[in-house]
């Protein structure tokens, strides 16, 4: 949304071709080359934008990887998973001066040597290629290997920087699995790049409707008044899958729900949702007022823990006529796991705005359905003249996934003499009024690092904020003694029934979905 | 429900006076089957006989992805008798997450006689509240400009390539934006046609190290299509008003001289060709030459760099088409001002 410091005069044959910040020319330099990301979403992404003519010309992609592979073996791979992964058809001829551009280097992430090698081949690419000295290296390895690789590229000097060409480094989620871990990380990358230079990619923040929470807030005046605790009865943020745990057990068993998605996706959300009017539109100032939701959520005594947050974890159940396992059945998980699968929890936001409002937020996986949603629920009108009988709430909703759009619950008369009245929907559905698809999350959000706006990365503070909110629930899910439930949910429902209760007992439910 | 398939026929035949109503009757019937959606109303003017049918097969198209209620009409200012025929219809597409049909709505009429005194009225009545009005005037503007239809537009579409007289037109479409209060976004089409290519040589200058190569630019070299000399001159505009230039000389209608700050003489060559309207373009700077050129199969961009006689590594780029529904397309896409066009015209004004 706003150029970094760090960012050039504008061009002035730029001006009126498009509002967004202008990518750079860089080597992207990724570890972890040979993975499902690499393969998946990040060179695919990477295709589509060269395929719209949004991608430099002068951008090369260094795969940088253990497996002994040559350049047209990698470009080969990746031809086959881009095919098969790419919003749009690859046409050969795009594919053919794209993949020029693609380079493979193998090395182990230890081996000191890798790295000198790797600087001087990218020295090479600057020359043949223009990419002027500019770096973007994207971790895609596990996070045990960041270290390691962070050493060895400080140790390479490729973490330093020519007058007029930049370093970014891209590291992927997990950002630590606690707060203690995100700090160690934190400090690591810090030994090798500054803040400025680090990019943390979360990518819900990519999806379009995440973006749009910002627009739908500050640029449409009727709901600034209403966005508070005088009208704002409750906010529910729910992320439902039907899938399970796939192919993920090894991580997940170790993460759970609450570290897989609440600390990251959900806290995001609720930050864009919750958050003031930032001064201007620039990473920073967007980024500040993020982290004052963080710091103001009500942080819960080890006793309040149960009565707040509820865990659970899928048993047997069927999906869609499909008979499915219970999590302990799954493969590679341990059959007494007490991983949670799913969490729903009450939280309070302790500022001005937001007192005594509180934020239900549910996440889970194998339920009725998958759906990503934010609903703001409004206060009822006085209990006078045709609200007496009414227990409907005007219900503002956010879509994020799937069917992206929002929509708003309003109270109608019902045509006939008597006075009769039910809610009716308004809705706006992003697929029907805007004909052109969404870009794909990973698309947005490289052109972003590439461009220097890191409006829509993790910022450290807002990780390490995050951590220290999750981490006390963590504690007190492993704690030896007065531990809460784990509560167990059949496949294809809406989770446990402890989660129905916790809104019962505010005389609420959750919105049907 | 006829009239609400993907079709180009004109529709139902409708009073109209009940013009209304029968959308109305349009809708329940089809209410669930279908979603009306609309972001904007999108009237299309034309004096050109058929150009009824040709604009609905035109807007069956555009509304695939920019949904719109479209007024589509075509005036016959000569017919002695005064007359308006009307129909309506539906242009319905599978949406892109496949699951529904979206529709947008067409309002078709043919004026006969007293084209001028109709049409406000047949504009503003049919308009759906509360959205931009889109003008696609597709004949060259005539007096007089009326002050009540003008003052509502927020964007006229004109296409000013086989415009006889860029002057006049354009002191025509002055006229309309003084009515409108300066508030009408005016929308070339032969603008738009330019979009990739500016694009793509743009992007050349996007590092701050290639900036120093603006004053170092000498000659500039444009290949165009028969009939799209316009075209041409706009996007010499552009590079002048960007780059600071200022008209020095013409040697023959081909060959202008622009002077760019600290008197730098910059030489321009438009050289007529078969092709695209704008088939390729060179700037020289220094000893380095950027060159933008259509690639053989047509709808991508050859992009390359280098000094002259070097071997290069071309990249490829869309290149966008220049039919009336693409250019539609990129233009509904855009949307805000178009600071840069006027800029562009005002520096080409007395070549155009």
């Amino acid at each position: 949304m706003n150029r970094a410091a760090d960012q050039p005069e504008p061009n002035p044959l730029r001006e009126g071709l498009g509002t967004r910040a202008v990518p750079q020319p860089c080597a992207i330099v990724i570890f972890g080359a040979t993975g499902d990301l690499t393969h998946r979403k990040l060179v695919p992404a990477l295709y589509n934008l060269a395929a719209d003519g949004d991608l430099p010309p002068a951008v090369t992609i260094v795969g940088f990887a253990r497996r002994k592979k040559s350049d047209d073996e990698f470009r080969r791979d990746l031809e086959e998973a881009t095919r098969k992964f790419s919003r749009q058809a690859v046409r050969d001829e795009i594919w053919k001066t794209f993949a020029q551009s693609i380079f493979y280097h193998q090395s182990e992430f230890g081996d000191e040597s890798g790295y000198k090698a790797l600087a001087k081949r990218l020295d090479e690419i600057d020359i043949t290629h223009g990419t002027r000295g500019n770096r973007l290296f994207y971790f895609a390895a596990a996070p045990d290997q960041f270290e390691p690789i962070l050493k060895h590229l400080k140790a390479a000097g490729l973490n330093e920087t020519c007058k007029g060409s930049w370093v970014r480094v891209i590291v992927e989620k997990p950002f630590g699995t606690d707060l203690a871990s995100a700090r160690e990380l934190n400090r690591i990358i810090r030994n090798s790049f500054t803040e400025e230079q680090t990019y943390r990619i979360d990518h819900f923040l990519g999806k379009e409707t995440a973006q749009n929470i910002l627009v739908l807030r500050f640029a449409n005046a009727i709901f600034a008044p209403l966005w508070n605790t005088h009208y704002i009865d409750n906010v529910q943020i729910t992320a439902a899958e039907t899938l399970g745990v796939e192919t993920r057990a090894g991580y997940y068993e170790g993460a759970g729900a609450l570290r897989d998605m609440v600390q990251n996706h959900l806290l995001q959300l609720l930050c864009l949702t919750a958050m003031e009017p930032p001064t201007d539109l620039s990473a920073d100032s967007i980024r500040d007022e993020k982290v004052k939701v963080l710091r103001s959520l009500r942080r819960w005594s080890r006793n309040e823990i149960a009565a707040n947050v509820v865990r659970g974890q899928y048993a047997k159940g069927a999906i869609h006529g499909d008979q499915m396992v219970g999590y302990r059945q799954e493969q590679n998980v341990n059959p007494d796991s007490q991983t949670d699968t799913f969490v729903a929890l009450r939280l309070f936001i302790d500022n001005w705005r937001w007192a005594d409002v509180p934020i239900y937020m549910r996440v889970g996986k194998r339920l009725s359905k998958s759906a990503t949603e934010i609903s703001i629920h409004f206060k009822k009108a006085p209990a006078v003249l045709f609200n007496k009988d009414l227990h409907d709430l005007n219900v503002l909703v956010i879509r994020i996934q799937p069917d992206e759009g929002i929509s708003l619950r309003i109270h109608a008369k019902v045509p006939g003499t008597s006075f009769h009245i039910e809610p009716v929907k308004m809705d706006f559905h992003y697929g029907t009024s805007f004909g052109k698809a969404s870009p794909e999350a990973y698309e947005r959000l490289l052109l972003d690092a590439m461009s220097g706006d890191a409006t829509l990365f993790a910022r450290r503070d807002e990780v390490e904020q995050a951590w220290a909110f999750i981490d006390p629930i963590e504690e007190a899910w492993h704690a030896k003694k007065d531990v809460p439930e784990l509560f167990f949910y059949p496949a294809g429902s809406w989770g446990p029934e402890a989660a129905d209760d916790l809104l019962a007992s505010d005389g609420r439910a959750w919105r049907r979905l | 429900m006829p009239a609400a398939t993907e079709t180009y026929s004109l529709g139902m035949p409708v009073d109209i006076g009940k013009i209304d109503h029968e959308l109305k009757k349009l809708w329940r019937e089809s209410e669930g089957a279908m979603t009306r959606a609309s972001l904007m109303n999108l009237a299309v003017y034309s004096e050109e006989p058929g150009s009824l049918e040709r604009n609905t097969q035109l807007m069956a198209r555009i509304t695939e992805n920019h949904a719109c209620r479209a007024i589509v009409i075509e005036a016959d200012c000569n017919a002695e008798a005064n007359g308006v025929d009307a129909w309506i219809s539906a242009h319905c597409h599978v949406s892109h997450a496949g699951s529904k049909q979206v529709c947008s709505e067409q309002i078709s009429f043919r004026l006969n006689g007293g084209c001028t005194t109709q049409l406000p009225n047949i504009v503003l009545s049919n308009l759906d509240s509360d959205l931009p009005l889109y003008l696609w005037w597709q004949h060259e503007f005539r007096e007089p400009m009326d002050p009540q239809l003008w003052a509502w537009v927020d964007r006229v579409i004109y296409d000013s390539q086989p415009w006889r007289d860029f002057q006049a037109q354009m002191r025509l479409v002055d006229s309309a934006q003084a009515e409108a209060k300066q508030r009408i976004v005016l929308c070339d089409l032969n603008w738009t046609r330019l979009d990739k290519v500016r694009f793509a040589l743009a992007q050349f200058f996007d590092h701050p190290a290639s900036h120093h190569r603006f004053a170092k630019i000498k000659k500039v070299r444009l290949d165009y299509a028969n009939g799209f000399r316009s075209t041409a001159l706009l996007f010499v505009g552009w590079l002048a008003a960007q780059l600071n230039w200022r008209t020095e000389k013409t040697n023959g209608a081909d060959k202008l001289q622009f002077v760019g700050p600290s008197d730098r003489k910059i030489d321009i060559e438009m050289r007529q060709r078969d092709g695209q309207p704008i088939h390729e373009v060179t700037v020289t700077a220094g000893n380095i030459e950027f060159a933008v050129t259509y690639a053989k199969c047509g709808d991508l961009l050859e992009i390359s760099r280098g000094k002259a006689g070097e071997k290069r590594v071309p990249q490829l780029m869309p290149a966008g088409k220049n039919d009336p529904v693409s250019l539609m397309g990129e233009e509904l896409m855009r949307g805000g001002p178009h600071h840069v066009y006027l800029n562009a015209v005002n520096c080409v004004r007395e070549l155009l």
